[in-house]
């Protein structure tokens, strides 16, 4: 079939945009903040653990403000912006089989049952909180799983074609959230009077909690790797040529080494991982580490088949 | 006719539903000498901006001087029997023909690119605000369409009526006595990424793997080609809305960093008129 060698070159080819770019990324990221913000949230009045019932209201609310956001970036996003409402004309318009409908469904209900919930948080009902809690932790997580699945269903995206794919951005939206809240909570105790401020042992809890997402992460990760190296030929580009080329920076150095070792070697060391200024740290390299991870999950693809 | 295969992995032609037509084209490369006539008349017709392709030729060099040699191939979409655009597509707006074509309905899209992204050919673009005639469907996602438009009407592809060296050959499938029936039948055919798993309907004959091989086309481009890329990237018209082109030179952490900011202020600052285009 090949004449001779691989040896050889490409004299001549179409070039091709990339079709998603920095602000989809900025809304995965967005999306997964949310998602996470709003687990803790739900610990305390869904599940039970008492210390976590001062972050809900703030926690839900910053949820709900992240998610304002993103229907702006997707919005702006498409090529005819004022067509969007065709994604909710079901069942005669929109097509259920395409996970953006999912998206647009989960994206339109999720802050409402936030809304609710934090409202009901507010008057302190504890009842109709938790059904809301529920309702809305359950949507928190479909939103954030769909993103993960659209990328998941493109067969030729090598990396993000796997069962994985919507695992990890659900674990990279449960620590980016947590990073994220704790440090808007750290801000927010600075303008608010000492009773209603979070403690520091509450912050360090949830850098805690953090910390096994971080752990869960970093092993679905290595199993990516694992897979990558034993990988089918485009696998192996991708991992080493894409990923390890261009993509190094928000791969390697601000996801991996950035965003999860070094804050677990934070975060396990005894002396440190409850102090103040260490969680917070390691709160910012997970919440940045994570946008690397959507930068190159996005992206890193296309410019592998943006060649072809 | 014995111990010919379809597809590197054997896959028989679709037949697509019981007696309709099923529309397929056949591109013997022996024949192709790289011309580039199909793409000239495809891009006149159907006024494709700047930068995009509906067909394109892709050449390539293998051997040592003085035994080389060159490969074409007209690439195009591949009209797939299992599209994984028309899976994708939140809105209905690419869909699957009876017999065989996979087409766009401009009206329904929503520009979210999906398709593009799912398409394992990159065999779709996004329709710019550059095109001759404004009145022209713009910002949505096109394709060919195996000239649907001609078809109908009895006419061949516009590529295959330009084809100087005889080399695609279109027509039913379904049909025993058409050419490409026959063609397809005759010879060893291959297609383009069959792992994929998307019954692609463009059948090669003499296709060289070098050429066919995403892995060739990343790993073997040309310094030229490479430049170009970089060029293209950085230049494009679209690449700066859709905000999403590496220009692989500029990749270290202020490279990353830079190409992000810049990208986010452009998507930005764009941002206004791309409401008020969307009105019209």
């Amino acid at each position: 079939m090949v004449d001779g060698s691989m040896d050889g070159q490409m004299i001549s080819n179409a070039f091709h945009h990339a079709y998603w770019g920095f602000p989809l990324s900025l809304y995965f990221w967005l999306v997964g903040g949310s998602a996470g913000s709003f687990v803790v949230s739900t610990l305390g009045w869904v599940f039970g653990v008492k210390k976590y019932k001062a972050t809900a209201f703030f926690a839900s609310n910053t949820a709900i403000a992240m998610l304002m956001i993103v229907p702006l970036l997707l919005i702006t996003d498409l090529g005819k912006p004022f067509r969007f409402f065709h994604l909710l004309l079901l069942p005669s318009f929109s097509h259920f089989s395409a996970p953006m409908v999912w998206g647009a469904l989960f994206i339109l209900t999720y802050p409402i049952g936030m809304l609710f919930y934090s409202y009901f948080v507010y008057y302190k009902n504890e009842r109709m909180a938790r059904a809301f809690g529920i309702a809305a932790i359950v949507l928190a997580l479909c939103t954030h799983w769909y993103t993960g699945v659209v990328m998941q269903l493109n067969p030729s995206r090598l990396p993000n074609h796997g069962s994985v794919a919507p695992i990890l951005f659900l674990t990279g939206a449960y620590i980016s959230g947590i990073g994220l809240l704790n440090i808007l909570l750290w801000i927010r105790n600075k303008f608010i009077d000492a009773k209603r401020q979070v403690s520091d042992a509450i912050l360090a809890d949830m850098a805690r909690l953090m910390l096994y997402g971080i752990v869960f992460d970093m092993f679905l990760l290595f199993n990516e790797f694992l897979q990558m190296t034993y990988g089918i030929a485009e696998e192996h580009t991708i991992l080493y040529d894409v990923l390890l080329g261009p993509f190094i920076w928000p791969y390697l150095y601000i996801e991996i080494i950035w965003g999860l070792i070094i804050p677990l070697i934070i975060l396990v060391i005894p002396k440190i991982n409850r102090s103040l200024y260490w969680v917070l740290g390691a709160s910012f390299m997970v919440t940045t580490g994570v946008f690397g991870m959507r930068v190159w999950w996005v992206m890193a693809t296309q410019y592998f088949q943006g060649h072809y | 006719m014995s111990g010919r295969t379809y597809g590197y992995n054997g896959v028989p032609p679709s037949k697509g539903k019981k007696g309709a037509k099923r529309y397929a084209m056949a591109v013997d490369l022996r024949r192709c000498t790289g011309c580039n006539a199909c793409t000239a008349a495809c891009k006149t017709a159907y006024d494709v901006p700047l930068g995009d392709w509906r067909i394109w030729v892709m050449e390539a060099e293998t051997g040592e001087f003085p035994k080389t040699k060159r490969h074409v191939m007209p690439r195009m979409c591949n009209q797939c029997d299992q599209p994984t655009c028309v899976r994708n597509c939140p809105t209905k707006a690419t869909f699957k023909h009876p017999d065989g074509f996979v087409l766009q309905r401009y009206n329904r899209c929503i520009g979210c690119r999906t398709c593009m992204v799912a398409c394992p050919y990159n065999a779709r673009h996004l329709l710019t605000d550059y095109r001759r005639d404004k009145r022209n469907p713009r910002n949505v996602a096109d394709k060919c369409d195996f000239c649907i438009v001609r078809v109908t009407r009895g006419l061949a592809p516009l590529c295959v009526t330009s084809c100087t060296g005889g080399a695609m050959i279109f027509g039913d499938i379904n049909d025993p006595d058409s050419e490409v029936a026959r063609t397809v039948a005759a010879n060893k055919t291959f297609t383009l990424r069959p792992e994929q798993g998307n019954a692609p309907q463009v059948y090669y004959i003499g296709l060289n793997e070098p050429i066919a091989d995403p892995e060739f086309a990343f790993h073997h481009r040309s310094d030229q080609l490479h430049d170009r890329y970089n060029t293209f990237k950085k230049n494009s018209e679209l690449g700066e809305e859709l905000a999403g082109n590496i220009i692989d030179t500029d990749t270290g952490f202020f490279g990353i960093v830079g190409q992000g900011v810049h990208n986010m202020i452009n998507f930005i600052a764009t941002a206004p008129a791309k409401f008020f285009r969307g009105l019209f």
